[in-house]
């Protein structure tokens, strides 16, 4: 049995735990439509009385990315717009979405959906092993976005010393990791490989700067990726899924067999691909749909992610009888047709991180000319590497991507250092069919 | 769980009380307040699960 952040919520037996969450989003459901004007207008129809049984829920029309930004476009109160739901004298700080798929989105909070927010991520620090012995060390700028200003005050609150790593070259970072003997990090899965990276530029084995938790963000985390950063660190790695507009919502415990949804402060939906109506049943693909059950400053009903996972059991060698997600493909936007073929450039990831060391960064591109799409992978070689050796390797991704995904591509290579670098969110596949 | 709910339901009376008596004096109020919003979240964690 693993310790637990809050021994009462993370082991209820699911039947209550649905009626806790059931409860909240009623409450949450009325609360939104009396103080947010988005809520206001968008559930018109429909009054918290009509959700009578937690099926009622779905009737509860799905709130989406454009609406909110939609919803901020002149439209009072500067800058939250519609989608306040207190006072803006209440609001205590600013944040914003990282634009990447159009607008940013302002997200007010107050002191009190900020402490909220900060106590369900004491629950993913603590599902990672982050305990008051850990140094943890914030290799990130802090500035209006969220990532990883939650894990900051979260591992605060969990007890642990905190670092905070702004403003310093990743030289600068290495360096400092070494001087205050740092034990614990957080980081986009890119960077943290980007600072062993540049640990073993400067000549130190990143195994010997005492690394003994991570925890990853921002990126899916495939499986080799995990194993890649374990190796490399010599430390034991943490997956956790969240953004701006929901918060941080579940993370991998130490059995590493999926991310635990942290309950009750969420309610998460998988929904068939098709039709967003159902369920998906234990081992299938769906669109993750969530409520942050106690936030008030920004009530977000039933928001689609776009994000899709394979559903997971409620059990776990762990004892938490939390939903989980087994594995996050992707967002609904990346899984594309490519001739035909169904692909995700989550499964090139994981080529590379499983079967490619030597590839320290990469990007994929695809093309269309006349009517025939066109891949293209460019690829960075370890710097140290000979002409020959780099040209076999070309030639051997070729013929591993083509085995992987049923889709032929052309290997380029890359001189050192040419490839975008990403503190954050990595950008690595371009679709730039119908952009020309 | 019971016990731990009525306790928090007479820590937030005091904090009510505190803020109330409070109403001139920033200082007291704004902490009392933050006493309410940890009240929030106590409630938020410790749910009747009936």
């Amino acid at each position: 049995m693993a310790e637990f952040w809050n021994a009462y919520t993370e082991t209820l037996p699911r039947e209550k735990l649905q009626n806790i969450e059931f409860s909240y989003f009623k409450n949450l459901f009325s609360f939104a439509k009396s103080n947010s004007a988005l809520c206001k207008d968008k559930f018109k129809g429909i009054d918290a009385g009509d959700i009578k049984t937690f099926e009622d829920i779905k009737k509860v029309p799905f709130t989406y990315k454009e609406e909110l930004r939609k919803w901020q476009e002149n439209v009072e109160p500067f800058p939250y717009g519609g989608l306040l739901g207190v006072d803006i004298e209440k609001v205590s700080t600013f944040r914003q979405t990282s634009g990447t798929t159009g607008r940013p989105v302002y997200v007010p909070e107050t002191y009190e959906s900020w402490q909220w927010r900060i106590e369900s991520w004491c629950h993913i620090l603590y599902m990672a092993g982050f305990r008051p012995k850990h140094r943890v060390f914030l290799p990130f700028g802090y500035n209006v976005y969220v990532a990883f200003w939650e894990a900051h005050y979260a591992a605060e609150k969990v007890g642990c010393e905190v670092i905070p790593g702004g403003a310093l070259s990743t030289e600068g970072r290495v360096n400092k990791i070494i001087e205050l003997k740092a034990n614990a990090m957080c980081g986009t899965p890119t960077y943290l490989l980007n600072i062993a990276q540049e640990a073993t530029s400067m000549g130190i084995d990143p195994k010997s700067l005492g690394i003994e938790r991570a925890l990853g963000a921002g990126e899916p985390l495939p499986e080799a990726t995990r194993k890649r950063i374990e190796a490399t660190y010599g430390c034991k790695m943490f997956d956790h899924i969240g953004s701006t507009e929901t918060c941080g919502f579940a993370c991998t415990c130490e059995a590493q067999q999926g991310l635990h949804i942290v309950e009750p402060f969420f309610l998460v939906e998988l929904l068939d691909r098709e039709t967003l109506s159902k369920e998906v049943a234990e081992g299938e693909l769906g669109v993750i749909v969530i409520t942050p059950l106690g936030r008030r400053s920004f009530p977000v009903i039933r928001f689609n992610t776009n994000d899709v996972a394979v559903k997971g059991p409620s059990t776990c060698e762990c004892g938490r009888t939390s939903l989980k997600l087994m594995e996050i493909v992707g967002r609904v936007d990346d899984i594309t047709k490519i001739r035909g073929v169904l692909f995700s450039p989550k499964t090139v990831e994981q080529l590379i991180r499983a079967e490619f060391p030597e590839i320290v960064e990469y990007e994929l591109v695809v093309t269309r000319e006349d009517i025939m799409d066109k891949v293209t992978l460019r690829m960075e070689a370890d710097a140290k590497l000979g002409k020959d050796e780099v040209a076999e390797i070309a030639k051997r991704l070729a013929e591993r991507h083509k085995i992987k995904t049923n889709l032929s591509c052309k290997v380029t290579i890359e001189p050192p250092g040419t490839l975008p670098r990403y503190d954050l969110k990595a950008k690595r596949f371009k679709d730039m069919r119908g952009k020309h | 769980m019971d016990e731990i709910r009525k306790e928090i339901e007479n820590i937030e009376k005091s904090a009510e009380k505190l803020k109330s008596l409070a109403a001139d004096n920033n200082a007291i109020k704004k902490n009392a307040e933050i006493l309410l919003t940890f009240i929030y979240i106590l409630k938020f964690i410790t749910p009747a699960a009936e």
